[in-house]
C-alpha cells in the first residue's frame, strides 16, 4: 500500500536546498516542480504524511517557508473570453496566479471568439484543449445578464468541473452550466490587490480546491494503475531527453495523467515502453495521445478497474 | 468647472454601476484624462448590448507657441537663429515643426536644450520662428479621446458612433445596428451634464 502523500511548496532560499531534496528522496516523496529565481527556489513536493514534521524541521533549519498547497498535481485551464485588453491581463492573470500560490500549473487560453454577447462561441479546438485539464475557470466580467443569459453557451463540449468567476454577487444555480460560481471578481483595469479583492481570490482557491478533492475522492474508489507522481519520476529516468526542455514544468501532471512537453510523434513511443519494476510497460497501464497543446504527449492512467491491478 | 465634478455610470442593475465606474476611473486616470475631463455620464444596459457615453471637456487648452517655451538670439557672424528651449519636453514635436519649415539640413541641435536654425534672412526667421505652433493639446485629445471610448466599452461592442464639437463628446457602441434612437438618447444626457451650467450649480 503506497504512503499517503500530502502536498506542500518550500519557498527559500536556494543555498543548501538540495538537503531538503535529499531528505525528500530518503522519506519517498516526489518532487514535482523546482522553480529558481536568482537566489531564491521555490519547490513544489509530495510528501509522506507521516514525516511532513521532518521535512518542516529541515525547512526551519534552513530559514525557508513550508506551506501546504492543496491544488498540487493539477492542471488548471484559465479561460478568459478573448485576448484584448477587456478581458487581459488584469483579472484572468490574477486568477492564475492564485491558483499557482495553491500549487496549480496553469494555462491561461484565450478563446478567438469568445467576446460580446451574440458573438460569442468557442471553437472545437479550443473545447478539445480545455477538456485536457483537470478544472477550468473561466473569467468573466461585470454584467449580471451576460453571465447567466449570454456567456455560458461557451461551456457547451467542456466535460471537466467547470468554475466561473465574475463581478456581481450570484448563486452556483443561477448560472447554468457550472459547478461552482465565485463573485467580486470581475473584469478591473488594475492588479487585484484590495482587500476584498483578495479575500475574493482566497474564496476562488477553496472552492477549486473543493472540486478538485472532489475529484480525487472519484478517483479513489477506482484508483489509478500508477501514482502521477511516481510515473513523472520514471519519466525522468527513463526518457532523459525530458531533461533538455526549457518549458517551465517540463512534466505537468493531472489528477489522472499527466502533460509531457515533448513532441507526440518522436517520443510517444520512448514513453509507451517505459517499464516498471512490477513488470507492467507504461503503453499497458495508460493511454498515450497526442495532447491539442502544441502536439506535446498526452498520458492518461488507466485505472484498476480496467487492468485488474495497481502497482 | 472643475474636473471630474459629475462622474455618473448608470446600469440597469444599479449594484454594478460601482464596479463599472471602477473600470471607467483606471482607464481615465491610465490615458492621463483626470484634468481634462469636467462632467462625464456613462449608460450601459447590457441587455440590449448598449453602451454610451457623454462627455463635457474642461476649455482652456490653447496651442503651444514656440514663444512661450523658447527665447532666440541672432548669431550673425554664423549667420544662424539661436533657440534656447525652457520647456524640454516640447523638443521633439519642436524640431519636427522646424525641420519641415527650414529642411532638415538647416536645423542643427548642438545641445539638448540649444536649437540653431540657418537662414539667410535672419530677422525675418527670428520673427517668424516665434508663432510656430509647437503642440496642439487639442488635436491629441481628440486621438486619446477615441482610445478612451473603445478601451471603455465592453468587448465586442463593434457598432460605434462618435461626434465631438466644440469640447463636447458622445459615444454609443453596440454589438447590433446603431439605431438613432440611442444616439438621440446620448444627446439628452450630453445635455443634461450640460444644462447645469446655465443654472450656475453644479452636482
Amino acid at each position: 500500500m503506497a504512503a499517503v502523500l500530502e502536498p506542500y511548496i518550500y519557498e527559500g532560499g536556494i543555498h543548501k536546498h538540495s538537503l531538503i531534496l535529499e531528505l525528500l528522496e530518503d522519506l519517498g516523496g516526489y518532487l514535482v516542480q523546482k522553480t529558481p529565481a536568482s537566489t531564491e527556489v521555490t519547490l513544489v513536493m509530495l510528501i509522506p504524511k507521516k514525516d511532513v514534521p521532518l521535512v518542516e524541521e529541515l525547512c526551519n533549519k534552513l530559514l525557508g517557508k513550508l506551506t501546504s498547497a492543496p491544488l498540487t498535481g493539477t492542471e488548471i485551464a484559465v479561460v478568459s473570453p478573448t485576448l484584448a485588453s477587456h478581458h487581459l491581463p488584469h483579472s484572468a492573470c490574477d486568477v492564475a496566479e492564485f491558483l499557482r500560490r495553491g500549487g496549480a500549473n496553469t494555462n491561461m487560453i484565450g478563446l478567438a471568439r469568445g467576446m460580446g454577447r451574440r458573438v460569442a462561441l468557442s471553437a472545437d479546438y479550443e473545447r478539445r484543449l480545455i477538456n485536457e485539464h483537470d478544472v477550468a475557470v473561466f473569467s468573466f466580467g461585470t454584467f449580471k445578464d451576460c453571465i447567466i443569459n449570454k456567456k455560458p453557451k461557451l461551456f457547451e463540449g467542456i466535460d471537466i468541473p467547470i468554475i466561473v468567476t465574475g463581478g456581481p454577487d450570484l448563486k452556483t444555480e443561477d448560472v447554468p452550466g457550472c459547478d461552482i460560481y465565485v463573485g467580486g471578481i470581475g473584469r478591473v483595469a488594475h492588479r487585484m490587490r484590495k482587500g476584498p479583492e483578495l479575500d475574493a481570490m482566497d474564496v476562488l482557491n477553496e472552492k477549486v480546491g473543493e472540486i478538485i478533492n472532489l475529484k480525487r475522492e472519484r478517483i479513489s474508489k477506482d484508483p489509478l494503475v500508477v501514482l502521477p507522481a511516481r510515473l513523472m519520476k520514471e519519466v525522468q529516468e527513463q526518457v532523459p531527453d525530458i531533461h533538455d526542455v526549457l518549458t517551465p514544468a517540463p512534466i505537468t501532471l493531472q489528477l489522472d495523467g499527466m502533460r509531457v512537453k515533448l513532441p507526440f510523434e518522436e517520443y510517444h513511443e520512448a514513453i509507451g515502453n517505459i517499464e516498471f519494476d512490477e513488470g507492467f510497460k507504461l503503453s499497458d497501464i495508460a493511454d498515450i495521445m497526442p495532447s491539442k497543446m502544441k502536439n506535446y504527449v498526452l498520458i492518461k492512467i488507466k485505472r484498476r478497474s480496467e487492468v485488474g491491478s495497481i502497482i | 468647472m472643475e474636473p471630474l465634478e459629475i462622474f455618473i455610470v448608470e446600469t440597469t442593475e444599479p449594484s454594478e454601476a460601482k464596479a463599472y465606474e471602477s473600470i471607467m476611473k483606471d482607464i481615465i486616470s491610465e490615458l492621463a484624462f483626470v484634468r481634462t475631463i469636467g462632467r462625464i455620464k456613462v449608460r450601459i444596459r447590457p441587455e440590449d448590448s448598449l453602451f454610451m457615453m457623454a462627455i463635457v471637456l474642461r476649455s482652456g487648452l490653447p496651442p503651444i507657441k514656440a514663444k512661450e517655451i523658447s527665447s532666440t538670439e541672432l548669431d550673425r557672424p554664423g549667420s544662424k537663429v539661436v533657440i534656447t528651449v525652457t520647456d524640454e519636453k516640447t523638443i521633439p514635436q519642436f524640431l519636427e515643426k522646424l525641420w519641415t519649415q527650414f529642411g532638415r539640413a538647416n536645423v542643427i541641435q548642438p545641445q539638448r536644450n540649444l536649437i540653431e536654425v540657418i537662414s539667410d534672412d535672419l530677422e525675418a526667421t527670428e520673427d517668424s520662428i516665434g508663432d510656430i505652433v509647437v503642440d496642439d493639446p487639442e488635436k491629441s485629445l481628440r486621438e486619446r479621446l477615441a482610445d478612451m471610448a473603445i478601451r471603455a466599452t465592453p468587448e465586442g461592442f463593434r457598432i460605434r458612433y462618435h461626434s465631438l464639437d466644440d469640447g463636447k463628446f458622445i459615444f454609443v457602441a453596440s454589438e447590433d445596428t446603431m439605431q438613432q434612437e440611442w444616439i438621440d438618447e446620448a444627446r439628452v444626457m450630453l445635455e443634461d451634464l450640460t444644462g447645469d451650467d446655465v443654472n450656475g450649480s453644479s452636482a
